[in-house]
């Protein structure tokens, strides 16, 4: 029988939690051609499509030529997903299967399992945008004018993703309900976001209704770190994300700790 | 001299769950360390609900349940159980050693001994040959030897086992058991649960018997038959269930 230390190290305290992070890491790369490879792809096809055989015909957007325009959104539009998708899947396939029996019984804190599998969500949808953007550059010049709110930005999305998909993983009663939230209702308000134009090419109403779409927020802060410019104050587009983040964070650490959606 | 605490030691454990089922009321169960305990019931009666709670992987609705001395659900009590669920739970995107290891990773073990412990195991269970299939992959005998053997990773100084031997053939059950009865000589302590009366009665050193979230009885197998007035624990079992 093991025998148990009294007094742990840091390292020793944190391994279960470095355990799971690795086993969602693993669980990236054994499909990476569906976690990785797909969505980089698919997002460079509307690159290449919308950008570069479209571009020349559409006129520039604030100075900006079209094909550089719409990368910015279109990074974060991946990410947006990647993210939600890994921790939604992850924490539904864990309950779903019930192996999750298996992490709750383990010596590890909630707010550790919690973070643990959002983690895999901000690992796979920040390796998706570098990729993206990697292979961006090998076809239009898209500038970053402003890292360090970028750096920001990006931060902010994909925590706000990563806890939003943990939290609808720990709703889904079935894989439909996953797909509902991405198809119906992330990816509708991500290209009406703003994405692939200026808000202020809109007529008044809906210019008035972009505004209560949540994701407009989120493209405006990426596309400022990239071009320097957006449709409204950067700042106030950066603090409603934040805050929406929080509230993503808060809904996701609460479900874990009082075990409600978790354990019956 | 002092006195070691209970393996297991349940106090007032009250469970309704959130359909308004109560599984469990005021529920007292105290399982000494190193002793071989089994809990019989028919279905519905409140094992899976006891071990569960105990394990935490559900909430209890009221009662204390400690382990060794600790609260159930301080990390240092949590590192102490090893539980072998009655339903298959394994991880659709490890292989067979990647299951025992990620599971002593969880438990806190090191790389270095966690690969130890993963090809000891592998070895023990002949687990080995399908080291790098996928759980989905395996045939229900090697499943079932996959969850016990990653039941034990951790090296738990308490197991629970829920029907570990549900829907394996004879010659399965024989090496569980004999692996089983080894390992209570080393000094572990077993909680087990099983609907095989003669599992019970050849295993165990004590069985309580359970219906409808309350303990009805417990004591040895010979001890229960004598308390019935019964040839066998089938008999004292019907008779239980029916008084």
């Amino acid at each position: 029988m093991s025998v148990l230390p009294t007094k742990q190290t840091f390292g020793e305290r944190s391994r279960p939690f470095r355990w799971l992070l690795e086993r969602e890491l693993l669980r990236i790369y054994k499909l990476w051609t569906q976690t990785i490879i797909a969505p980089v792809v698919s997002s460079f096809l509307f690159i290449l499509v919308f950008g570069l055989s479209l571009g020349d015909r559409i006129k520039a957007i604030d100075g900006v030529t079209y094909d550089v325009y719409i990368v910015p959104g279109l990074i974060a539009m991946a990410m947006v997903q990647s993210s939600f998708s890994n921790s939604s899947t992850s924490v539904f396939q864990a309950r779903f299967d019930r192996y999750i029996h298996d992490i709750l019984a383990a010596p590890m804190r909630t707010w550790e399992i919690n973070l643990g599998m959002a983690l895999g969500g901000v690992l796979r949808g920040l390796t998706i945008g570098i990729l993206l953007l990697l292979a961006s550059l090998f076809v239009v010049d898209v500038p970053v004018r402003e890292p360090g709110f970028l750096i920001l930005a990006v931060l902010v999305l994909l925590v706000m993703f990563s806890f939003f998909g943990v939290v609808v993983g720990l709703y889904a009663e079935s894989f439909d309900h996953h797909q509902f939230v991405n198809n119906i209702i992330l990816l509708p308000l991500t290209f009406l976001g703003g994405v692939f134009y200026s808000v202020n090419s809109l007529s008044p109403i809906w210019e008035a209704v972009t505004h209560a779409n949540p994701i407009f927020y989120l493209v405006q802060t990426v596309r400022y770190g990239f071009l320097g410019r957006s449709d409204v104050d950067p700042w106030l587009a950066l603090g409603v994300t934040t805050v929406m983040a929080i509230v993503a964070l808060v809904w996701s650490s609460y479900l874990f700790a009082t075990g409600k959606r978790l354990k019956a | 001299m002092s006195i070691s605490p209970p393996a297991l030691d349940i106090r007032g454990l009250t469970k309704t769950y959130d359909d308004g089922f109560e599984a469990l009321k005021d529920f007292d169960l105290r399982v000494e360390d190193g002793s071989f305990f089994g809990l019989l019931g028919p279905n519905g009666a409140g094992k899976t609900t006891l071990i569960s709670a105990v394990c935490n992987i559900i909430r209890v609705t009221g009662g204390s349940i400690s382990l060794f001395g600790h609260d159930h659900q301080t990390l240092h009590a949590r590192r102490m159980v090893g539980f072998s669920e009655q339903d298959v739970n394994l991880d659709r995107f490890l292989t067979v050693k990647e299951t025992l290891i990620y599971h002593g990773g969880y438990f806190g073990l090191s790389r270095a001994d966690a690969h130890r412990r993963a090809n000891e195991l592998m070895d023990i269970f002949d687990l080995a040959p399908k080291a790098d299939t996928r759980a989905p992959k395996l045939s229900g005998g090697m499943r079932r030897r996959l969850l016990f053997a990653r039941s034990l990773m951790h090296e738990p100084r308490l197991v629970i086992l829920d029907e570990p031997t549900a829907g394996v053939d004879i010659e399965l059950r024989a090496e569980l058991w004999e692996y089983i009865r080894r390992l209570h000589g080393a000094g572990t302590t077993i909680l087990l649960t099983t609907h095989y009366l003669e599992e019970a009665e050849e295993l165990c050193d004590e069985i309580a018997l359970i219906r409808a979230g309350k303990l009805i009885a417990r004591d040895s197998a010979q001890g229960l038959r004598d308390k019935y007035d019964a040839a066998n624990l089938t008999d004292v079992y019907l008779k239980a269930m029916a008084a």
